[in-house]
C-alpha cells in the first residue's frame, strides 16, 4: 500500500479512487482528524490553535499570511509523507480546507518539487472523459502497487 | 482558556455517498445496518457515515461498496458524525466541504459510468484509455473580447 | 434577555490561523452570535460570477455570493463580520470590494478586519460591540436633541472627559489627563459639575465610554454604558450639526484612530487601529515636548511653518523623533518641525486606516487632537477637502453618551 496525497486533498473522487483501487489517500480529513482526536487547548472549529501558524513556518515565511501557514501546518507533514500523488488540476470550488488559492499554489509546488510519482487531471464533464480520468488512476496506482512489491 | 478533550479518539469516520438509479440512501442505510454488526452507522441525505475503530470500519465499507460497486464512492471524514462544531444547525449553514462534495457529486456519474467501462478492459485496453486526453479537445467558450473583435471587424 | 444579535460572518482563513474561537468569544461577550450565510453551489457560482470579482481563492468566492445573498435579502441577518487574513492582496481586495459593497446596497452595519494569528477576542471586542449597538439600539441611536440633565463620561486612554448637559446645551465640562482610571473619573465630574452649578443628585441619566467604560459605568451606576466608535459618531454628527446624511468622522487618540463613515447619525463602516504610536496623538504630545510648548500651542506653531523643509515620515514613535530631533540639529526652525510632526502623523492615518474606509464628505474631525490646527490643515490638504471641527471636540466621546444617555430618563 502506497500514500498517495490527493489534491483537492478535500476531493471525494479521489480519496475514493485511491482506496479502491488498493492504497492509502492522504487528504485533508486525515490531518483534520488527527487534531480533532489530540487533547489540548480548545479551538473550534478544526482544533487548528494559533501555535499552528507557527508550526507553518518550516514551509511558509513569516510574511506569508497566517492562513497559509496553518494550512501549511495541516499539509505539510502529509506532503512529506507522500510517497504519490494525484493532481485535479482544476478545482476551483474546493472550499474550506482547500479555500485558499495560495496555500493550493504552494502545496501543489511542493508535490511537484517531490520526486515522486504524479499523476495530473481534470475533472471529466462527460461519459467519454469519466472513462480516461478512471483509466489514467487505475493504471497509475496500479503501477506503483507493482514497484511497491517488486 | 479551556482544555480540550476529544471523543471518539482512536476512531475513523466515513462518508459513504451514493449516486445510483437503483439504490437510493434510505435504502443503502437499510441494507447497511443489516451487517453493521453493532458498528455506528448514521444515515444522510446523501448515503451514510460509519464510525468505529479502522478494524471495525474497513470491512464494513468494502461490504459497503459490494451493493454498487459503481455507484458508492467512499471518503475520510476528520470529524466524527454529528459533531456541533461542523454540524448546520450551529453554524447556520453548510459546513465549507459540503459545497465541495456537492460539486464532485455533479460529476460522478461520468467516474460511474468510467468505472464500468474500464473493469471490463484489459491492460491494453486502459493503458489506451488511460493515455487519451478527451479533455484536451473540449470546445472552449468563445472569449466574449474576441467575439466583441468580431462584431466590430464586422463591416455595415 | 434580549435577543441575540446575528452577525453573518463572511472570511477567509480564521479557522486556519487559530483566530475563529476569538471570533465566537468576542461576538458572545456582546450576547450576538456568529453565523456563515447558508448558500448552495450554484448560489455560489453565480452569485460569484455576477459579482465581477474573479479572484482564484474558493473561500473568497464563498465570500462573495454569501454577500450577495445578504444583500438580496436572501439571507438574514443583523450585521456583518468580514475578516481575512493579514497580507492577503486577494483577500484585501474582496474586503474591501465586499465592505463597499454592503455598505451601499443594505443597511447592514459592517466591519472588516485582517487577523493574525495574534487577534484575540480582546482586540475584537470594541467592533463587535459596536456592530451589536447599531443592530440593536437603532431607536436609541436616531435620537437628534439631549433632553433634562445627563452626563456623559470619556475614559480614554490619554485623557479623562466629562460634559454635563442640560435641555441640549453643554453646560458643564471637565477634562484631566487618565491617572487612575475612577480617580481621573471623579475629578472630572466634579470639574463638570462644579461649572454647571449642579449637584450629582441632580443628574438623571449617565452614559460612559473610552477605556474604561465598564469600571466608571459600573460606579457611576450608568444607564448607558457603550463603545466609542457609535458614541463618537453620533457626537460628530451631532456637534457638526450633519445629522442627516452622509459624513465621515476621524478621531485619532492617544492609542489608536478611528475611522467612521455615518449616515444619519448611524455608523456604517468603520475602522479602528491598532497602527503604530508614531501615528497617533502620542507623538504629536511627545513633539511638542521636545518643543519646549504645550501640546496646546503646538498646532498653531505649526501652522506657521512648512512640512516639507523637513523630511519626516514614520509610523514608529521612535524612528519619527530621531526625524524630529535630526531635523532641529540641522537648524530646522520650530514651526517647520511642529508642521512636519502634524503633517506625519495624518499622513500615516491616510496611508494606514483611511483607505479602509470611503470617505463621504463632510470630514469631522474629533478628539483632542482636532484641537492641534496645524494636524487638521495637514488631514484637510491629504484629503483635498475642508475639514469640519466642531465645537466642543475634544469632548465627543462624553457629548455623545450624554445625548444618547438623555434616552433613558423615560425608559427608551
Amino acid at each position: 500500500m502506497v500514500k498517495v496525497f490527493i489534491y483537492p486533498a478535500t476531493s471525494l473522487i479521489l480519496s475514493d479512487m485511491v482506496a479502491r483501487f488498493g492504497h492509502e489517500p492522504l487528504g485533508s480529513a486525515i490531518g483534520i482528524r488527527e487534531r480533532i482526536q489530540t487533547p489540548g487547548i480548545e479551538s473550534p472549529p478544526l482544533q487548528i490553535t494559533p501555535e499552528e501558524p507557527k508550526k507553518g513556518l518550516k514551509w511558509a515565511a513569516v510574511e506569508v499570511p497566517s492562513g497559509v501557514r496553518g494550512r501549511m501546518a495541516v499539509y505539510g507533514p502529509l506532503i512529506e509523507e507522500a510517497e504519490a500523488a494525484i493532481i485535479i488540476r482544476d478545482p476551483d470550488y474546493a472550499f474550506g480546507c482547500m479555500g485558499c488559492a495560495r496555500t493550493n499554489e504552494l502545496i501543489q509546488f511542493h508535490l511537484r518539487h517531490k520526486e515522486i510519482p504524479l499523476l495530473d487531471l481534470a475533472y471529466p464533464t462527460s461519459d467519454e472523459e469519466g472513462v480516461g480520468f478512471v483509466a489514467a488512476i487505475k493504471e497509475f496506482l496500479t503501477g506503483l502497487k507493482t514497484e511497491g512489491s517488486a | 482558556m479551556a482544555e480540550y478533550i476529544p471523543n471518539y479518539q482512536g476512531t475513523v469516520t466515513k462518508y459513504v455517498f451514493v449516486e445510483s438509479p437503483l439504490l437510493t440512501p434510505k435504502d443503502l442505510a437499510v441494507k447497511a445496518y443489516e451487517i453493521s454488526a453493532g458498528v455506528m452507522i448514521k444515515e444522510t441525505c446523501f448515503g451514510l457515515q460509519v464510525t468505529g475503530t479502522p478494524e471495525e470500519v474497513e470491512p464494513l465499507i468494502e461490504a459497503i461498496r459490494e451493493f454498487d460497486p459503481t455507484h458508492i464512492f467512499i471518503k475520510d471524514r476528520g470529524f466524527p458524525p454529528g459533531d456541533e462544531r461542523r454540524c448546520r444547525a450551529n453554524l447556520g449553514g453548510a459546513r465549507p466541504g459540503y459545497l465541495g462534495h456537492e460539486f464532485e457529486m455533479q460529476r460522478v456519474r461520468y467516474i460511474s459510468h468510467g468505472l464500468g467501462r474500464v473493469a471490463g478492459m484489459d491492460d491494453t485496453e486502459m493503458h489506451a484509455a488511460a493515455a487519451r486526453r478527451p479533455e484536451e479537445e473540449r470546445a472552449r467558450p468563445l472569449d466574449p473580447r474576441r467575439l466583441k473583435k468580431l462584431i466590430e471587424a464586422e463591416e455595415p | 434577555m434580549t435577543e441575540k444579535v446575528r452577525i453573518a460572518q463572511l472570511s477567509c482563513g480564521p479557522e486556519y490561523s487559530g483566530v475563529q474561537k476569538e471570533i465566537y468569544d468576542a461576538a458572545a461577550m456582546v450576547d450576538a452570535e456568529v453565523f456563515f450565510p447558508d448558500i448552495a453551489l450554484a448560489d455560489v457560482q453565480q452569485g460569484f460570477s455576477e459579482f465581477g470579482l474573479d479572484v482564484r481563492s474558493p473561500d473568497l468566492k464563498l465570500a462573495i455570493a454569501r454577500a450577495k445573498a445578504l444583500v438580496e435579502g436572501r439571507i438574514d441577518a443583523d450585521a456583518v463580520f468580514i475578516a481575512t487574513c493579514f497580507r492577503c492582496a486577494e483577500a484585501a481586495i474582496v474586503r474591501n470590494e465586499l465592505r463597499r459593497y454592503i455598505h451601499e446596497n443594505s443597511t447592514l452595519p459592517v466591519v472588516s478586519y485582517s487577523f493574525t494569528e495574534r487577534t484575540t477576542s480582546g482586540t475584537l471586542l470594541t467592533r463587535m460591540e459596536a456592530l451589536t449597538t447599531i443592530a440593536r439600539r437603532r431607536a436609541l441611536l436616531a435620537r437628534e436633541e439631549q433632553e433634562g440633565i445627563t452626563m456623559g463620561i470619556d475614559s480614554g486612554s490619554s485623557t479623562t472627559k466629562a460634559v454635563i448637559m442640560k435641555d441640549n446645551e453643554i453646560v458643564g465640562t471637565g477634562w484631566l489627563p487618565t491617572t487612575e482610571v475612577l480617580k481621573s473619573a471623579d475629578g472630572v465630574v466634579e470639574l463638570a459639575l462644579q461649572e454647571a452649578g449642579l449637584r450629582f443628585e441632580d443628574i438623571e441619566a449617565i452614559g460612559t465610554t473610552g477605556y474604561g467604560r465598564y469600571l466608571i459605568g459600573k460606579k457611576y451606576n450608568a444607564q448607558l454604558v457603550q463603545e466609542e466608535l457609535t458614541v463618537n459618531s453620533k457626537g460628530a454628527v451631532y456637534l457638526a450639526d450633519r445629522q442627516h446624511g452622509s459624513a465621515t468622522v476621524i478621531d485619532i487618540g492617544g492609542m489608536d484612530n478611528k475611522a467612521i463613515t455615518v449616515q444619519d447619525g448611524i455608523p456604517g463602516t468603520f475602522t479602528m487601529g491598532g497602527i503604530c504610536a508614531g501615528a497617533s496623538g502620542r507623538f504629536l504630545e511627545m513633539t511638542a515636548k521636545r518643543l519646549g510648548v504645550d501640546i496646546t500651542e503646538l498646532g498653531p506653531l505649526a501652522m506657521k511653518g512648512m512640512e516639507d523643509t523637513v523630511p519626516m515620515n514614520s509610523y514608529c514613535i521612535v524612528f519619527g523623533t530621531q526625524s524630529l530631533v535630526n531635523a532641529l540639529a540641522e537648524g530646522s526652525s520650530r514651526e517647520d518641525v511642529a508642521a512636519a510632526a502634524c503633517h506625519s502623523v495624518a499622513e500615516q492615518v491616510f496611508e494606514q486606516q483611511l483607505q479602509e474606509v470611503d470617505i463621504k464628505e463632510p470630514v469631522i474631525m474629533v478628539g483632542g487632537t482636532s484641537l492641534i490646527q496645524g494636524l487638521v490643515r495637514a488631514m484637510g490638504e491629504l484629503l483635498q477637502t475642508e475639514i469640519v471641527v466642531p465645537p466642543y471636540s475634544q469632548y465627543i466621546g462624553s457629548v455623545g453618551s450624554a445625548l444618547l444617555a438623555s434616552g433613558f430618563i423615560r425608559g427608551e
